[in-house]
């Protein structure tokens, strides 16, 4: 793109659409995308998330079906939250974790979706709205589950309510089960517990995630395991549990259990294909990615279940009551259409609407990715690079086994401010 | 600018010379200006901003605008009750002076030689060029790609292990090169050296050849030339890249936490673990106290040098 | 110069030498591995050899677009280096002459290295929510409509982005300056206004030239700096990355040595730049000598 064909591209809308385009065009940052050379105006979103869930195949097809073009804005969890609160006129669409809600909501920086405006609202699984499985078998709601956040009392309100209204937060769009991430050519003995984390056999090999919030539940999963301590709520700790949990993390980390903590996807990739650790909490897909590299790397199932996360789709209070909304309902519902639903689900995390995502893949990827059964041909990733060979199957089992088994969900607990300090304590200890 | 005048100071009426201090001073102003007005758009009022926020109150969820100095006395925590133990701020302080103190020495005895090299022993400015442009390189591959690029580097499995095991210098990889105090030392001493050198450089050149071979002529050795002439007329920019090695790594975290596996305390880590969890006036309180040390250390240090004489 | 060089310059050539290799440590990882094989990964075993990587880097596509967020980063620091280089060399004329409010400017940009970059990008962000709350409000009220209409905010690379590099490359150029201008002659200018110069033709031919190549490495700084700033422009940019937090970002995925490529793509243009450059100017000082003109300008 050349400065000429910015400005010809500006001074023709400018024509077109006066002064005030103008000032749209500056403001919404297309000043600096490609210009357009519809005579319509574009149907543009800013779409702010980390890259997990960026995909630029999504992007295109998204465009293609529905005209709607996708402006990724990539950064960090933290920064992500972060953005949020400092500029909530940056972005349309947030892609944001259920856990983050409980400080985004507050801020007043959310606007509330219409349920009755999604059409597969309702087809959405229960795991998001009742916290159960398909088949009705109730799934543990430690932390910040996501039906407690789902929705909201009021249009304007900024407490969330524990009975369904129409007023959403945060549609879901994705979530999966996190759990241990081994190195079985270097450990050369099963795992079955969270206690393996802080075994001292593995001093100087293991790793944890470096957001205090999730960290801390680790650990609480490691107490438990080692029948030191019986959490009401993992997720949300008492002041008097935390200290207890955090003494368990310190006397690791004195003792140099820790090689690092992990802050994000390729951190967790190239600890693990490195050897530098062998044993890590970690996500399905960066064990699939370690895997793909032809290291062995298991992403172990444990007898004490599994902690959970889940994102979605939220829009800036600033799109309330523009265009950009209808479009933003326009982009949701597409996305929990199908197409997106199967592209997840190829890459090992879970779609919100099943039924959707189900009709746009195979019988025998669906077998493999949720059903838990032997892959029946190669398992190709979304990008046709092989993952998996004919034969394999799932670590972890069927998308029943793995969601069943979830026992908490990420979470911001009460007690965060104390938790922080403690964690910073932690850090200097 | 447009007034000028040649006549020399002694024959100046006062009133004169009143006007031609007037004069000096509005030029000065408006070389100045620019400058200051861009500190002031850019950095004191988002800094007003900050302190604002910093004695703000808030919960786990939300800031409250409501004076509070919460931010400030939950930093302090346990510092009088924990007695003689150490309270967390405490000790987070004195490990990031520690690393702060190691990572100064190292690149001033690095960065010093390296100017020095640059000032005495390459003489076409052609040269100095090429290898000032030499060093900068790797500085143009974004940081982000250099972390990364530590672990296969210094890892267990790493380049540098794999070299000392096959030159049968060790029998199995060592640990400690890579995520502990050594790591993160190394990485600042790689990133911030350049910081020393550029000052030190142009201090350097200042220094009037002549000087160096009179003293020569005069029977010095190469020692006594070094301390009595190079090092004095080189102080102000030793102490120009002191300031941007120490306030850049009193408030670093992306180097201490990689390299340090998010391991090793710094005052701008728990800045940033405030940050992330959404505690804006816990962070802006933090800040504040950082920015308060540091000025100190930074205003001793310009006493012992001051960088503003001789200009 | 004919004159023999004495032992320190070996002793210290190979010192300079030494720092330069470890400079270059990580980088040279970063250029092994980007010849990985198409299932690499960041880390060594190697697997495989290829060019993949580089193919990947000029394709393009992927989740974001590198090519597009080098260009807005390059553009971001030219303009930087400009007005680093103008503003630091004006400052540093004035800071010759004492005047009112000197050690509160010295200060400030002292304050302003010394804030953490996260609370300055912050405090930016905050002021840029001030200046969007106030225009949507009240331009209207000031006739200003039109400003307000399709308002979303103010912030962006060259507003609020710009701002915050220049945060963080004025005060490295002031305090370069102040290196620069140490014990600089003031007779020389003295000298040019006797002669009826006036201030500005006397810094444009005498102090000028004199500082000329200290100001391009300010410059250089300058530019180094703001094409390898992550956390002053993390709250500060607006809804368009910088090249570096493009890259930030992506890590926050499966990463792919095709950012190692980009690295070494990086190094070999830089290096072929400057060695292009350096191969015209020795040619150009080579004929100069035989045509006898500054005979004896010695090399190094």
């Amino acid at each position: 793109m050349t400065d000429r064909s910015k400005k010809i591209s500006i001074s023709r809308r400018s024509l077109l659409k006066g002064a005030a385009g103008v000032a749209g065009l500056a403001g919404t940052g297309t000043l600096l995308s490609a210009p357009y050379v519809h005579a319509a105006d574009p149907k543009v979103l800013r779409y702010l998330g980390t890259a997990v869930n960026e995909g630029d195949e999504i992007a295109k097809k998204c465009l293609a079906d529905t005209g709607i073009k996708i402006e990724y804005i990539t950064a960090t969890t933290d920064d992500v939250t972060k953005r949020v609160i400092t500029q909530p006129n940056s972005f349309d669409v947030l892609d944001t974790e259920y856990f983050s809600l409980k400080k985004l909501v507050p801020s007043g920086n959310i606007f509330p979706l219409d349920a009755r405006k999604i059409k597969e609202f309702n087809n959405i699984t229960p795991v998001f709205t009742k916290g159960e499985l398909p088949n009705g078998k109730k799934i543990g709601g430690q932390g910040t589950a996501p039906w407690k956040v789902l929705y909201l009392d009021g249009p304007n309100s900024k407490t969330f309510s524990a009975a369904p209204t129409e007023y959403v937060t945060l549609i879901p769009t994705v979530y999966n089960a996190d759990t241990l991430g081994i190195r079985p050519d270097l450990i050369k003995r099963p795992i079955n517990s969270w206690a393996e984390l802080l075994n001292p056999e593995f001093k100087g090999k293991a790793s944890i995630l470096n957001i205090p919030s999730i960290g801390i539940m680790d650990a609480a999963l490691v107490v438990e395991a080692t029948g030191q301590y019986k959490y009401a709520d993992k997720g949300n700790m008492t002041k008097a549990e935390i200290d207890l949990t955090m003494k368990v993390l310190t006397e690791a980390k004195k003792a140099g259990q820790f090689r690092a903590f992990w802050k994000d996807f390729n951190e967790s990739v190239n600890l693990m294909a490195s050897g530098e650790t062998v044993i890590q909490s970690m996500w399905s897909p960066a064990v699939t990615k370690v895997r793909s590299m032809g290291i062995a790397c298991t992403f172990q199932p444990l007898k004490e279940g599994y902690r959970s996360w889940a994102s979605g789709f939220c829009v800036s209070k600033a799109v309330g009551g523009s265009p950009k909304l209808d479009w933003a309902y326009e982009f949701v519902n597409w996305y929990l259409s199908g197409w997106a639903g199967a592209y997840l689900n190829r890459q090992g995390y879970y779609s919100a609407v099943l039924s959707t995502a189900k009709a746009n893949m195979t019988e025998d990827e669906w077998g493999y990715w949720m059903e838990g059964k032997p892959a029946k041909n190669d398992i190709k990733a979304p990008d046709g690079t092989l993952m998996e060979k004919a034969g394999a199957v799932r670590d972890g089992g069927s998308y029943d086994d793995r969601m069943g088994g979830v026992v908490c969900w990420n979470a911001v607990m009460d007690e965060n401010d104390y938790m922080v300090r403690k964690w910073n304590e932690f850090i200097a200890a | 600018m447009a007034v000028t005048i040649d006549n020399s100071p002694e024959t100046l009426a006062p009133a004169q010379s009143t006007l031609r201090k007037m004069t000096t001073r509005s030029i000065a102003w408006l070389q100045a200006g620019p400058m200051t007005l861009v500190f002031a758009l850019f950095f004191l009022l988002p800094l007003v901003l900050v302190v604002i926020v910093s004695v703000w109150d808030y919960n786990e969820y939300e800031m409250i605008p409501a004076l509070s100095f919460r931010g400030y006395t939950d930093t302090f925590e346990g510092c009088v009750a924990n007695l003689p133990e150490l309270c967390t701020i405490l000790k987070t302080y004195l490990k990031t002076l520690k690393l702060c103190l190691l990572t100064w020495a190292l690149t001033l005895m690095i960065g010093f030689w390296v100017a020095y090299f640059l000032a005495f022993h390459v003489r076409s400015k052609t040269w100095q060029i090429v290898l000032s442009l030499l060093c900068t390189i790797p500085f143009w591959t974004s940081n982000v790609i250099r972390m990364i690029a530590w672990i296969p580097l210094l890892g267990r499995n790493g380049l540098v292990n794999q070299g000392l095991v096959g030159a049968g210098v060790i029998n199995k990889p060592v640990e400690w090169l890579l995520f502990s105090e050594f790591s993160v030392v190394l990485a600042l001493v790689h990133l911030f050296t350049f910081f020393m050198v550029v000052p030190i450089f142009n201090s350097m050149i200042r220094i009037d050849k002549r000087l160096i071979e009179a003293a020569y002529d005069a029977g010095a050795s190469g020692w006594q030339t070094l301390v009595n002439i190079v090092i004095p007329l080189s102080k102000p920019g030793i102490v120009i890249g002191s300031i941007f090695v120490i306030t850049i790594v009193m408030g670093d975290f992306v180097t201490i936490g990689v390299m340090g596996g998010q391991q090793i305390a710094s005052a701008g880590k728990i800045i940033e673990a405030r940050l992330s969890a959404l505690q804006f006036p816990a962070a802006a309180a933090n800040a504040v106290i950082l920015l308060g040390i540091t000025i100190i250390i930074i205003s001793a240090l310009t006493r012992i040098v001051d960088v503003r004489k001789e200009l | 110069m004919g004159d023999k060089r004495p032992r320190s310059f070996y002793i210290l050539a190979l010192f300079f030498t030494a720092y330069v290799l470890f400079l270059y440590g990580p980088m040279i990882a970063i250029y092994i591995l980007s010849f990985q094989g198409p299932d690499g990964g960041l880390t060594f075993p190697m697997n495989g050899v290829s060019l993949t990587w580089f193919g990947k880097v000029f394709s393009g596509g992927g989740i974001v677009d590198i090519g597009a967020a080098f260009k807005r980063s390059l553009a971001l620091g030219l303009v930087v280096m400009v007005i680093t280089v103008v503003l630091s060399v004006a400052a540093g004329m004035a800071f010759r002459k004492p005047f009112r409010g000197a050690s509160i400017l010295f200060y400030t940009a002292i304050a302003s290295l010394i804030m953490p970059s996260i609370i300055t990008s912050l405090g930016i962000a905050l002021e840029f929510r001030l200046i969007d709350d106030f225009i949507n409000k009240h331009a209207a009220d000031y006739g200003l409509g039109w400003l307000a209409e399709g308002h979303t905010t103010a912030m962006g690379l060259f507003t609020s982005g710009l701002g915050a590099h220049l945060t963080w490359t004025l005060p490295f150029g002031l305090l370069i300056m102040f290196a620069i201008f140490n014990r600089f002659d003031g007779r020389l200018e003295e000298a040019a206004r006797d002669l009826g110069a006036t201030p500005w033709q006397t810094f444009r031919h005498v102090v000028l030239p004199i500082i000329l190549p200290s100001v391009v490495g300010i410059g250089l700084f300058g530019f180094t700096l703001s094409w390898d700033e992550l956390a002053r422009s993390s709250q500060a940019i607006g809804s368009v990355n910088t090249l570096p937090l493009e890259l930030q970002g992506l890590t926050t995925t499966v990463t792919k040595p095709d950012i190692y490529a980009l690295g070494t793509l990086t190094s070999a243009v830089s290096f072929v730049v400057i060695f292009a450059a350096l191969s015209v100017i020795l040619v150009l000082q080579a004929r100069q000598r035989r045509q006898g003109s500054d005979a004896g300008k010695g090399m190094v």
